[in-house]
């Protein structure tokens, strides 16, 4: 099977699913190849290299869905799986809106998600950025002496879609990245302060220069952190953490979660959920996303969807099953691997650059916090609960002063997002789900 | 960072905190586990014994384990792996998916002291297996290479018996006891608007070969059945959550009464309607028993990874000796604790699970360590070699990490307390191992007054610091549990499952993150 061609290979399961039954079939094919180079302390410490084949079909019958994958793309194995998981859909409760999507495939895009440069990165130029970018934050002050690695890494994905009534189409992506996680010490405590940037095209990949001295400043800034008392006070979130605090927030805008009940937005459409000075998008079309496809996870062609339009909520995202149950067409949201049925998520998702510099933010804060980390579970898009550890900076009497650490923020999310007096304008894309800086009027500090 | 929800997979292309993770997917019946099949397709999709056996014997394996150190190295090993796995969701009182998977590959790892080169294929073919063997040995150059390789199987003995693993019962009894499950958590109480249940089981072959002369087959079965109704009351919405599963068989089912897991998810959720603030900053804090043990996962357990150890940029390393915890506190690692999630009989390097004991008498004694971490640190692999996948390579992992049982009431324990915050249910929690400093989650908590709890209170995390919050303990209770039902631990990228456990324990002072000041 393995000289078949992708295409080849769907057909063949594809008639054979109908041939033993299945109303309709989708398949799914993904062809990966990976590369990942690791320098620690000046030599390679891991060479990864890997290619990736698999297959997922989904087949309708009687309204009943039935899923499968696999690794094992062999004549006789793709046989047994389909005989296996029609006898499967036969246990799952059928529903009207079990169907394939109505939606019209795509028309071909530039969306420049494809670059031929990462497909042909070789190991000695992956060594080469990851030795300079950790090269670069040793470089940066001598109490940068360990770091916990540099990485750089290519990412090539192939996707072959076809269904029962669409015709074949493929796609393929680039990704690229470069990290370091610099670690500093001023003799006793040690910290780490960790940046990569991920890029589809190599030209767009922030330099080893940039990568290894940011990452450096972020460790060294965290030396001499410690808690600051428990207060209520302005608290700004640096635009990486805002795009942190966003990631968190997407389930909460899945058309599939509203039908469950498990949204804290479930019911607001139309209403105001936030400052009016924030639009959220989800933009499938972005030219280089990270989160950019000319077609989702079941061939719908990806979009731009205002979820949020200042400050109003006026979409959910969703897949065609969860939009016909809402009588909505798909947002074109089907997020998935060969290995996982179309699911909700995020494209391209962010809250759009306001007008505020990140410097004005932080001087119109008498006394506040200014966030540069976020960690822990404690984002609830079910109860709207917000509880995180932080680290950060104190901010007193508008600007920034003593590193920050050993604190938790806590807050109610429908609050925190009607609570926001400044949007920056310093939107990046270093990720799929990103915002730019973003201030909060008073969240509580729990701290010494 | 670990993780009490089931995973789902999605590619973040971001590194960090967010990484790539697995769902579990599979058919309900996987017939040819038991040998009852002689068609072409049973032969392929086969049993341990035969396919992967007949292509991977200790012929082949000793030739691609050479070929594998031509260019020098000081290690090497052959992973093979095939999972069957079954998943299904009932949503909204219906089977909403069932879902069938069969990854299988095998990668080849090449290393030299620090350095490791890593290849796989996703197809398990001698010559390509070959191929791998040269990518990975690219890592190291212009060494001598190997003297020749000579494996020899070994057998791998279970280390608790299962009589019907549940992955192997029959579907429709999977089927019944979701069914069953559902209908408990509605009829709780009317409040309950919904209820989501995932089913996730695995049966995972693991075929390893390593240059060191090991040639190791085993198979290994999981199962994890998560319920998370809804409860709505005006505008406030709770989620509650509670599970079952482990390495467990049919008998398990019996004893652990799934229509009672289910009640309790409900119970949680109808129960936090009624929560106000979180307080916020440190107080006394008692935390409840068996997933409360994600505490000590984070603050002491991934610090304690030889990886980070060897590196110098774990908090722990050098600390061998040192007072960590309070004298009276005693932490495990146990590779063999009956039914746990993180059990297995050898680990993913072909090392004996063994039980490690981390602390004894609040004092660090031992590292968890990989057999490449052992070597640098002049130590023996503790049998925490894990890797996710045949993607991946081993690194070192926690098991199943708890706190061992004290002797004191656990009622007793919130005695004294004026004022002070009782977690009754955890969440997730992650850890900076650079810093020591660490979060969980809580998903129930109560105040506690004068010595009783009292108003239930909204989810909210805690924080410590792994070289600071175990020695704040102050009392221990005697009722130990292990929760092996669903917890999963991510690492760089990797994701694995493990289980974690504590008596309840009081603690003078933690910082806790709600809104109450």
């Amino acid at each position: 099977m393995a000289t078949l061609s992708p295409k080849e290979i769907m057909d063949r399961v594809r008639s054979q699913a109908e041939r033993s039954g299945a109303a309709e079939a989708e398949t799914y094919l993904e062809v990966v190849r990976f590369r990942e180079v690791r320098i620690r302390q000046r030599e390679i410490e891991l060479l990864q290299q890997s290619a990736i084949q698999g297959l997922g079909l989904r087949i309708f019958r009687d309204r009943r869905m039935g899923f499968m994958y696999t690794t094992d793309l062999r004549a006789p194995v793709l046989d047994e799986m389909v005989n296996r998981v029609i006898a499967l859909a036969s246990q799952a409760t059928p529903r009207d809106e079990n169907k394939l999507p109505d939606e019209i495939p795509p028309q071909t895009q530039e969306l420049e998600i494809y670059d031929d440069a990462v497909a042909r990165l070789q190991p000695p130029e992956q060594i080469a950025l990851a030795r300079a970018a950790e090269e670069n934050a040793f470089a940066r002050d001598k109490r940068i002496r360990t770091t916990q690695d540099a990485r750089c890494g290519m990412q090539m994905n192939e996707v072959h879609f076809s269904n029962t009534f669409v015709g074949y189409q493929t796609y393929r992506a680039t990704t690229c990245w470069l990290s370091v996680g610099a670690i500093a010490t001023d003799g006793v405590k040690k910290r780490e302060g960790f940046f990569g940037d991920w890029k589809r095209l190599l030209l767009d990949l922030e330099t080893p220069e940039r990568v290894g001295r940011k990452a450096a400043d972020r460790a060294l800034t965290k030396l001499g952190a410690a808690p600051v008392p428990s207060a209520k006070v302005p608290v700004i979130f640096e635009n990486e953490v805002a795009g942190q605090f966003l990631n968190g927030l997407v389930g909460a805008f899945s058309g599939q979660n509203v039908l469950e009940n498990r949204s804290f937005l479930a019911g607001n459409l139309g209403k105001a959920v936030a400052s009016p000075l924030i639009t959220i998008s989800d933009e499938g079309l972005l030219r280089r996303g990270l989160g950019t496809r000319p077609f989702d996870g079941e061939g719908v062609q990806t979009r731009n969807t205002v979820v949020v339009d200042r400050g109003v909520l006026s979409a959910f995202l969703n897949t065609s099953v969860s939009g016909r149950r809402q009588a909505r067409a798909s947002t074109g949201n089907a997020n998935r691997s060969y290995d996982t049925l179309p699911a909700i998520g995020p494209t391209n998702f962010h809250i759009e650059r306001g007008g505020t510099h990140p410097d004005k933010m932080i001087s119109e804060v008498a006394k506040g916090l200014y966030v540069t980390s976020l960690a822990g579970f404690g984002i609830d898009i079910v109860s709207g609960e917000f509880s995180q550890q932080v680290e950060g900076r104190w901010i007193e009497g508008g600007k920034l002063a003593q590193p920050v650490e050993g604190i938790t923020l806590g807050g109610r999310l429908a609050e925190m997002l009607l609570g926001i007096d400044s949007v920056g304008n310093d939107l990046e894309y270093r990720n799929n789900v990103t915002s730019p800086s973003l201030r909060f009027r008073e969240l509580t500090i729990g701290g010494a | 960072m670990a993780s009490d929800r089931p995973i789902s997979r999605r590619l973040f292309l971001r590194g960090g905190a967010l990484v790539s993770s697995a769902i579990l997917a599979g058919i309900p019946r996987v017939p040819w586990l038991h040998g009852d099949g002689s068609g072409e397709a049973d032969a392929a999709i086969m049993g341990i014994g035969q396919e992967l056996r007949d292509v991977l014997n200790e012929e082949t394996v000793n030739r691609i384990l050479v070929e594998a150190l031509t260019r020098g190295g000081d290690f090497a090993d052959l992973f093979a792996e095939q999972r069957f796995r079954t998943n299904i969701v009932l949503s909204e009182g219906r089977i909403e998916s069932v879902t069938y998977g069969y990854p299988r590959g095998a990668g080849v790892r090449v290393s030299r002291r620090n350095q490791t080169g890593y290849a796989f294929s996703d197809e398990i073919v001698f010559n390509t297996l070959l191929d791998a063997a040269r990518v990975a040995s690219a890592v190291v150059e212009n060494q001598s290479p190997m003297s020749p390789i000579d494996v020899t199987r070994r057998n791998v003995v279970p280390v608790f018996p299962l009589a019907l693993p549940v992955p192997l019962m029959d579907e429709a009894r999977k089927f019944d006891m979701l069914r069953q499950m559902d209908v408990a958590a509605r009829a709780y109480d009317p409040k309950i608007v919904s209820v989501r249940i995932e089913y996730i089981d695995e049966v995972r072959d693991v075929l390893i070969g390593t240059s060191d002369g090991g040639y190791f087959v085993d198979r290994q079965f999981l199962v994890s059945v998560a319920c998370t109704p809804t409860a709505v009351s005006g505008s406030e919405r709770r989620s509650g959550l509670s599970s079952l599963g482990g390495r467990v068989d049919e008998g398990y089912l019996v004893s652990v009464d799934p229509e009672r897991v289910a009640r309790e998810a409900a119970r949680q959720a109808v129960a936090l309607l009624a929560a106000g603030p979180a307080p916020a900053g440190p107080m006394p804090v008692v935390i409840g028993p068996g997933w409360g043990g994600v505490l000590v996962h984070e603050s002491l357990g991934h610090a304690s990874e030889g990886d980070r150890v060897r590196r110098g940029t774990s908090i722990l390393a050098g600390q061998l000796g040192a007072r960590v915890a309070a004298p009276t506190v005693r932490i495990v690692d146990d590779g063999r604790w009956p039914h746990g999630r993180g059990s297995f009989a050898i680990d993913d390097e072909g090392t004996l699970a063994q039980r490690t004991i981390l602390v004894e008498g609040g004092v660090l004694r031992s590292y968890l360590l990989d057999k490449q971490s052992a070597g640098l640190l002049g130590l023996r692999s503790t049998g925490n070699g894990r890797r996710e996948s045949y993607r991946k390579w081993p690194i070192p992992r926690m098991t199943n990490t708890y706190i061992d049982r004290g002797t004191s009431d656990p009622s007793s324990l919130l005695s004294g307390i004026k004022r002070g915050f009782f977690a009754a249910q955890m969440g997730g929690g992650s850890v900076d191992s650079t810093s020591g400093n660490f979060n969980f989650a809580v998903r129930e908590g109560y105040w506690i007054e004068d010595g009783r709890i009292t108003k239930p209170v909204r989810s909210a995390v805690l924080i410590g610091n792994s070289l600071e919050t175990l020695k704040r303990i102050e009392g221990i209770g005697n009722d130990l549990s292990v929760e092996h039902s669903r917890g999963t631990c991510g690492k760089d990228g990797q994701w694995v499952p493990v289980g974690v456990g504590q008596p309840t324990i009081r603690f003078s002072e933690i910082t806790v993150g709600g809104t109450s000041i």
